[in-house]
């Protein structure tokens, strides 16, 4: 066993503050390494939201070797709690802080107003500041495409959705689902069930058994878990999957998930600060290269005519020749929303919290 | 709607299994006079146990083992603390609950998110070929029969075998108990073990039957909604099977009727589960009769062998 | 001879931590210091800390008035989370004025009050055990508060995301320290270990309180009623939690968002327990779980300490201090069951 005596504990504890105000050892280039604090609201699991920014973590890591000092703090679930961890990132020489979830927006705005100096990256945010930039996940063009598969798997021309809450960044993955499936398949309903809580399996999987026994036969929704893609397979039920791929636990009956890819942002990030050339932004994009949403593999038991048509739309969506709320679109009140020829504008879409025709269950008010 | 009813059936059947585990054990040891608070903390460390030895062996019985072992180890510790070193049970109980959170959080971190293999069926044809109820039947997972065969034995033993009549007597009047020649405290000490035990299972039905992964805190207050159980069913086992399956009965319908499109607002059924139970407790304890009649008298305070 | 059980639970649960330190691989000595004395290190540091002792002494203080009597609200979070609701319902529909702030602060021990009195009343009443009820609370009170920041009191600028508008500056603690986020509500959990320990030390009621939770019998001769005893216990837990709720609101977060508490209510249980029931007691084991809170997140940035160890801790304090307690105040002497033949003597 090592012991640490008294001149050595001191030693290294001033040599961490020095450290932490110098910013590190000096690298091959005499450019000290660029300290990234990337907060997390869970704790990092095998898949879900938190794997996939921890994956974009370590593709930034990849992308910059020996460039970065990069420190992960996760488990940081209240907005007060994250209002200090920001702080204590700066204060300890962390030059870019990236936040990875809407939730940390409010906090992070009052911290960034009060030090200028650093760089902050927030998930969903839907502010941003001179030195605070967003982004986020067009993973509606995903879930689009997914419908289309949906309304053409399906027998039985009920979907079913499980999702967590029904916030904006849930919305508008279902709606762009359904207007996906009814684009092939016009009788196609959804029904929806809300269990109101991120993480209770034992909810989504009875949310799965209620709506399969309403003649749900494809699901998809809102998991941060395999649970509902399971539990559907059991039941011989496709799933659409969503943040990560899920089939390792859903061995056959994952029609395929819109996966997130949060990489670019965080390779461009680092890019820019080391440069010196960052602008704050708020960057939405969907599928297409450095863009943050991908289709996860496709099952090899979908027909041949229908994989083309996806790959073909997927194409078009990148290509911008094909938009996933396109006009004409009534909501489920019969109201129009998107007039015919026209496409649903960045800031409603943004806001979402309708549902469109098609879809069947508790929502709550426009 | 009707053709939903076998749906709803099996699901309800399911959902309330673990309470029934949990709440069944929870009763044994209440019976003996042992009131031990600590069901959620015990199904969490039961239900992360049994997911880490099932994700790395493969096999779903030898987590159910170990869940029942490790609800046992953990219900030890509270055992000691309130049998031997005559601690508060209440505060010893909550200290359970707290401290099991967050043990199975910790230990389960390298776990989080990750799935089971779905577990295959077993051949369904036996099963299916009884009538009426076959379907159901056959769609059923083994803890839940397991679940009637404990209701069977805990009654069988509490009502109808002399330890368990001489475990009530523990739990009614244990001076006198001592006084004929019983050990009162080691029987306290095996009910609690038993309680434990059963934590452990219901925690591993959670965790590996039914939602095949691990989440933190994924009991979502189950344990206490089984110690409600115990009060709902008068200390009767009969009774706490019927709770159990109206409460896991209630929880699927507010999904139900979510799917059917009922208008309220999702979060307003979401809290049925839990109005229900403050509903029932009341309607229940209100009856200071029927508490007198069936709570174990010396429920809740140490018993000291000496005094 | 009191304190030294709290002391020896706190030593041990160190101990347990600097061993688990090792054993995770980290330098015991480096994560002790990152753990217990880096977060505390400056006085941006301290005023964390009280920020985070704040609500829990609090709330401690109000369930130790009950706990004294065997009045058990476990329900505390729910309480924080419905003075809280009451009181950011308060400051979105009114925009300001000097009295805005002092109306919220009434407003929410007031709500805190009411939900703890819905088990106050159903155990008075009915014999529903407070326990369970108080608990049940506190998962409605959590869907109501999401309920209203989804729906009605849901941002009009905040692109339909989950959250209340901010609040105006009026209905905002004010700054007690420049530069750091310690704000005036960290002065009423010290005045309120004032008014705790005036209570329990000097009045009457309190008294009685005490002498209800120590011996029930000797109440019940002496006339004490148990069903005051009950309504004070909860009240008192469910005022404090609601100021708590109204602290938090009205100083860090400054809006009503989905969830408001990372489990004060439960965590302040234990600070009551650690601390004795005794107003300084809480006041130093609400710091020393403050601590716990801190140096989970700080030993993260430092040196990759995982994240659960903050929740582990805190479970293991309070099991230290049971076992602590007894050892302490009690001689073990370990006594065999005497073991006649069954079927009694009389054979």
């Amino acid at each position: 066993m090592k012991i640490v005596t008294r001149r050595e504990f001191l030693k290294s504890s001033g040599a961490l503050g020095v450290a932490a105000a110098a910013g590190g050892v000096v690298d091959a280039f005499g450019q000290a390494p660029l300290m990234v604090g990337v907060v997390h609201q869970f704790p990092i699991g095998d898949v879900g939201w938190e794997t996939q920014h921890a994956l974009a973590t370590k593709a930034m890591e990849a992308a910059f070797p020996g460039k970065l000092k990069v420190t992960v703090v996760t488990d940081v679930q209240q907005a007060q709690d994250a209002e200090r961890v920001f702080r204590d990132l700066a204060a300890q020489g962390h030059k870019l802080i990236i936040g990875t979830t809407f939730s940390q927006m409010a906090p992070m705005l009052k911290v960034a107003r009060q030090l200028p100096n650093t760089t902050f990256e927030c998930c969903a945010a839907i502010n941003t500041l001179k030195n605070m930039g967003a982004y986020e996940a067009r993973n509606y063009e995903a879930t689009y495409l997914g419908g289309v598969l949906a309304g053409r798997m399906t027998k039985s021309n009920v979907l079913g959705w499980v999702g967590a809450f029904p916030i904006p960044q849930v919305v508008w993955r279902l709606d762009g689902f359904v207007l996906g499936a009814r684009s092939v398949n016009p009788k196609v309903t959804c029904k929806v069930i809300w269990i109101n809580t991120w993480s209770d399996p034992a909810k989504e999987k009875d949310a799965v058994s209620a709506l399969i026994s309403q003649g749900a036969d494809v699901l998809a929704g809102s998991p941060n878990t395999p649970v509902q893609g399971v539990a559907a397979e059991e039941r011989g039920v496709w799933s659409f999957g969503n943040c990560s791929d899920f089939s390792k636990y859903v061995k056959q009956k994952q029609l395929s998930g819109d996966l997130l890819d949060w990489s670019s942002a965080y390779i461009e990030a680092a890019r820019d600060v080391m440069a010196g050339t960052w602008k704050s932004q708020s960057r939405w994009r969907g599928l297409g290269p450095s863009g943050y949403t991908k289709m996860a593999p496709y099952n090899s038991a979908i027909p041949a005519d229908v994989l083309a048509d996806v790959q073909k739309r997927e194409k078009d969506i990148v290509a911008g020749k094909l938009h996933p709320f396109a006009g004409p679109i009534k909501d489920r009140d019969g109201k129009q929303r998107v007039a015919a020829g026209a496409v649903l504008p960045d800031a409603e879409l943004r806001s979402i919290n309708w549902a469109v025709e098609g879809v069947e269950g508790a929502f709550p008010k426009a | 709607m009707i053709d939903s009813i076998v749906p709803i059936l099996i699901v309800t059947l399911g959902a309330g299994t673990p309470l029934i585990f949990a709440a069944l054990g929870e009763l044994v040891t209440e019976k003996s006079g042992v009131l031990n608070l600590g069901v959620e903390g015990m199904m969490l460390v039961g239900a992360i146990v049994a997911f880490i030895t099932a994700s790395n062996t493969g096999s779903l019985w030898l987590g159910v083992g170990a869940g029942f072992a490790a609800g046992t180890a953990i219900a030890l510790i509270f055992a000691v603390l309130t049998l031997t070193l005559q601690a508060n049970q209440v505060a010893a109980g909550l200290a359970l609950a707290i401290f099991g959170a967050g043990f199975s959080a910790f230990v389960g971190k390298g776990y989080l998110g990750m799935a089971l293999q779905s577990q295959p069926r077993g051949d369904p044809s036996l099963l299916s070929s009884v009538p009426l109820i076959g379907s159901v039947l056959a769609e059923l997972h083994p803890l839940v029969y397991l679940s009637w065969l404990l209701f069977a034995a805990v009654s069988w033993f509490l009502y109808k075998s002399r330890p368990g009549l001489v475990l009530r007597a523990a739990g009614e009047s244990p001076t006198s108990a001592h006084s004929i020649g019983y050990p009162v405290i080691r029987i306290r000490y095996l009910a609690t073990l038993f309680g434990g035990a059963m934590a452990g299972v219901a925690g591993a039905y959670l965790s590996l039957v039914n939602a095949p992964l691990w989440m933190e805190g994924m009991t979502a207050g189950r344990g206490w909604i089984a110690l409600a159980l115990v009060v709902f069913a008068s200390w009767r086992p009969a009774r706490v099977m019927l709770g159990a399956y109206l409460f896991g009965g209630v929880t699927i319908t507010q999904f139900f009727a979510q799917g059917s499109g009922i208008g309220f607002a999702s979060q307003a059924m979401s809290t049925l589960p839990y109005l229900a139970t403050i509903v029932v407790l009341v309607l229940i304890s209100r009856n200071l009769t029927l508490i007198r009649l069936n709570a174990p008298v010396s429920l809740g305070k140490p018993f000291h062998p000496d005094r | 001879m009191k304190w030294l059980s709290p002391l020896v639970a706190a030593g041990l649960t160190v101990a347990t931590g600097v061993i688990l330190f090792s054993a995770l691989g980290k330098n015991p000595l480096l994560a002790f210091y990152s753990f217990f004395v880096a977060p505390i290190n400056s006085l941006n540091g301290l005023s964390e800390l009280a920020i985070k002792a704040s609500p829990l002494v609090l709330i401690a203080l109000g369930l130790a008035v009950g706990f004294r009597a065997n009045v058990w609200n476990i329900g505390a979070e729910g309480q924080l989370t419905m003075g809280a609701i009451v009181a950011g319902g308060i400051a979105i529909h009114y925009g300001g004025g000097a009295l805005l702030l002092p109306a919220m602060i009434l407003a929410g021990a007031l709500g805190g009050m009411a939900w703890a009195a819905i088990p106050a009343v159903l155990r008075t009443r009915f014999n529903a055990n407070e326990i369970l009820v108080s608990l049940m609370l506190t998962y409605v009170a959590q869907l109501v508060l999401s309920y209203l920041v989804h729906d009605p009191w849901r941002d009009p600028q905040g692109f339909n995301f989950p959250q209340s508008p901010l609040f105006p500056d009026a209905a905002l603690y004010p700054i007690l320290l420049e530069g750091t986020r310690l704000n005036a509500g960290a002065l009423i959990p010290l005045l309120a270990v004032a008014a705790a320990w005036v209570f329990m030390r000097k009045s009457f009621l309190g008294y009685e309180m005490r002498v209800a939770g120590e011996a029930e019998d000797a109440a019940r001769y002496a006339g004490f009623s148990a069903t005051r005893a009950i309504w004070v216990g909860m009240l008192a837990g469910g005022a404090a939690a609601g100021l708590a709720g109204v602290g938090e609101i009205a100083g860090p977060l400054g809006q009503l968002l989905p969830t408001v508490s990372p489990g004060y209510g439960f965590a302040a249980i234990i600070v009551a327990f650690v601390g004795r029931l005794h107003p300084i007691g809480i006041l130093c084991a609400g710091l020393l779980l403050a601590l716990l809170y801190l140096g989970g997140d700080a030993a993260q940035i430092a040196i990759n300490l995982p994240a659960a160890v903050s929740g582990l801790f805190q479970g293991v304090l309070l099991f230290y201090l049971l076992g602590a307690d007894v050892l302490v105040n009690y001689r073990v002497r370990v006594v065999r069951e005497d073991r006649y033949p069954r079927g009694g003597a009389a054979a």
